[in-house]
């Protein structure tokens, strides 16, 4: 009979949805969480071979040396630094692409393919392949000495290794923007643009006066999402350098991985895993108030 | 002239950027297609191949042919050197890991996730935002705690633990896309249904469904994708038994070190699914990058 009224009424069916997601959340992510809370005050190491509730407890100390761990703050330093630097370039090369491509031409659907192609290959093959060509025998370096330039050490140098990750990166994610831009573009009203062009604006004039204003949601909401998913970046660094050379590539998620499960020093990186959380957690609570304004249709 | 100028300008500009994205979003892919054929003798060149001088499909065979087979076939000559580079096993557990895995994982997370967009959709449930919250964490840092968890239980290594992940980490995909179709049907079909005497649960079952079949069908492959493509989850979570394609490309190592012609193989067959999945639901890609906030 209770059954039955579950199923009966709406603002109870409505809990009954939620509940295979609840199960499988807590599960597997809100249990652990609470967990690390606890293994980050502990000096649990794996490696002893104790379990983890029998480690000695000792306190805040694992936060507290977070703040003095040059690796962990040159790591997320380097992060802010990647994101800073290609999400700028990726922005203003997809969106000068979806600018050019806008409107009808022979073959706009086929370079339109072509462009989004590199966005679906899947990141750790698309690391690798860039690894392949910009080792030392690389196609990259072929071309350098086609035009008579030296060779470069593009995976051995601090700089340059530093520079090859940023472009894998740029080059799989610029057709993201590419194409968010084209559908923002392709849904912008003409009748605006038609009117400035009667009055006698320019063609930049119109573009900053008139398009970029209509623009502006789709493009906070498109470098709002790349922001987000840099901090992330792992698969380049990991396939083409493994953090190196030195340290020299190692971003937040690379430190982490190698922290936690190649040197395993889990108590300490469960409390940077937990530094990171808890400032992504603040910085998505307000990343997401645009998107969400947008999904409201506001 | 001048005239005729002005209106040719722009096409040629058009065609000049066409063509440099046709080079650089095709020539990686292309590198990776020639490596794929090269003969080990090929890999590390002292100079350029820009096509292999001797093409060989050995590279995609030894992926799926056990050392000592390709070797008795005669696909390699015994005493030839080459045989140092030979994997020591194939890369077939990982394929079928990767199939079991994405697929798996995406009827996962469809499973939990649906019925929640549904709830979100229509009855205003709230804790949407959450999940989008949810989805801007670095996975390692969510990972670090699961990891624990995970060898507490038993978990690490294993088909359902990976299930398990694979269903969870793309469900803000699953809730803000299905949520997107759900609200494009009106709630007045809902309506109508529960005034013919369904109760909710088979409203939601028999009338809504069938007709969001197209989007639970988008949803579903954007997710393969997302699974499909995943590194760090399977990086920390497997080691021998649950590995996937991407974590195998990194480990093939033979007695010589790097395959490289081998691992651009395995990488070649990696993103077949997720082109021609990516470019099948390419209509809809702009609404499941932005979580249903641009529809293209």
């Amino acid at each position: 009979m209770v059954l039955e009224s579950l199923f009966q009424k709406p603002e109870k069916f409505k809990v009954i949805l939620q509940i295979p997601l609840q199960i499988v959340m807590n599960f597997t992510a809100m249990i652990p969480f609470a967990l690390t809370w606890y293994v980050g005050m502990t000096n649990w190491l794996p490696q002893k071979t104790i379990d983890w509730w029998r480690a000695d407890f000792v306190g805040p100390y694992n936060f507290i040396k977070v703040i003095n761990d040059a690796l962990f703050l040159k790591s997320v330093a380097r992060t802010l630094l990647i994101t800073a630097i290609c999400i700028p370039i990726e922005f203003l090369l997809g969106f000068l692409l979806a600018y050019v491509f806008m409107g009808e031409f022979f073959g706009k659907r086929f370079f339109t393919l072509v462009a989004i192609i590199p966005m679906m290959v899947v990141p750790a093959a698309g690391g690798y392949v860039f690894y392949l060509m910009f080792i030392n025998n690389g196609p990259i370096n072929g071309l350098l000495e086609l035009i008579g330039s030296n060779s470069i050490p593009f995976l051995t140098n601090s700089d340059w290794a530093f520079t090859t990750i940023m472009l894998a990166d740029i080059w799989q994610w610029t057709p993201f923007i590419f194409l968010i831009m084209s559908a923002a573009l392709l849904g912008l009203p003409q009748d605006p643009i038609n009117a400035a062009y009667v009055l006698g604006a320019s063609k930049w004039h119109t573009f900053r006066r008139v398009i970029l204003p209509m623009l502006k949601r789709p493009i906070i909401i498109a470098l709002i999402l790349r922001t987000v998913e840099s901090f992330k970046i792992f698969d380049y660094p990991y396939m083409m350098t493994g953090g190196g050379p030195g340290y020299a590539t190692q971003t937040i998620s690379m430190h982490l991985y190698e922290a936690g499960f190649k040197y395993l020093k889990y108590g300490i990186t469960a409390a940077q895993s937990l530094i990171i959380l808890i400032t992504m957690i603040l910085v998505g609570w307000y990343a997401v108030k645009p998107l969400r304004a947008a999904q409201r249709g506001a | 002239m001048n005239k005729r100028l002005e209106n040719v300008m722009p096409l040629i500009i058009k065609y000049l950027f066409g063509i440099g994205v046709l080079v650089l979003a095709l020539f990686p892919i292309y590198w990776m297609l020639t490596m794929a054929l090269k003969p080990e003798i090929e890999w590390v060149p002292t100079e350029i191949h820009w096509w292999p001088w001797e093409p060989t499909l050995l590279n995609f065979i030894v992926l799926f042919i056990p050392r000592d087979m390709v070797i008795s076939l005669g696909l390699v000559d015994a005493t030839h050197a080459a045989v140092l580079t030979l994997p020591h096993e194939t890369a077939t557990k990982s394929i079928l890991n990767s199939l079991i895995l994405s697929v798996g994982g995406t009827a996962v997370a469809l499973g939990i996730g649906t019925p929640s967009a549904y709830a979100m959709s229509r009855y205003k449930a709230s804790g949407d935002f959450l999940f989008l919250t949810f989805r801007m964490l670095p996975p390692i840092a969510i990972l670090m705690p699961i990891v624990i968890w995970f060898s507490t239980l038993n978990f690490m290594d294993t088909i359902p633990g990976m299930l398990l992940l694979y269903g969870l980490f793309p469900v803000p995909f699953v809730i803000w896309l299905m949520r997107s179709f759900f609200d494009d049907i009106p709630p007045e079909i809902d309506e109508a249904a529960l005034v013919d005497g369904a109760n909710p649960a088979s409203a939601f079952a028999k009338v809504i469904l069938p007709l969001v079949k197209g989007g639970l069908a988008v949803t579903a492959l954007f997710i393969f994708i997302l699974n499909w493509s995943d590194l760090i989850i399977a990086l920390t979570i497997t080691h021998r038994n649950a590995i996937t394609i991407p974590v195998q490309i990194g480990l093939f190592e033979a007695d010589v070190g790097h395959l490289y012609g081998i691992m651009a193989a395995l990488g070649f067959i990696a993103i077949i699914p997720t082109l021609a999945f990516g470019l099948a639901i390419q209509k809809y890609l702009v609404r499941g990058l932005t979580f249903g906030a641009v529809k293209g």
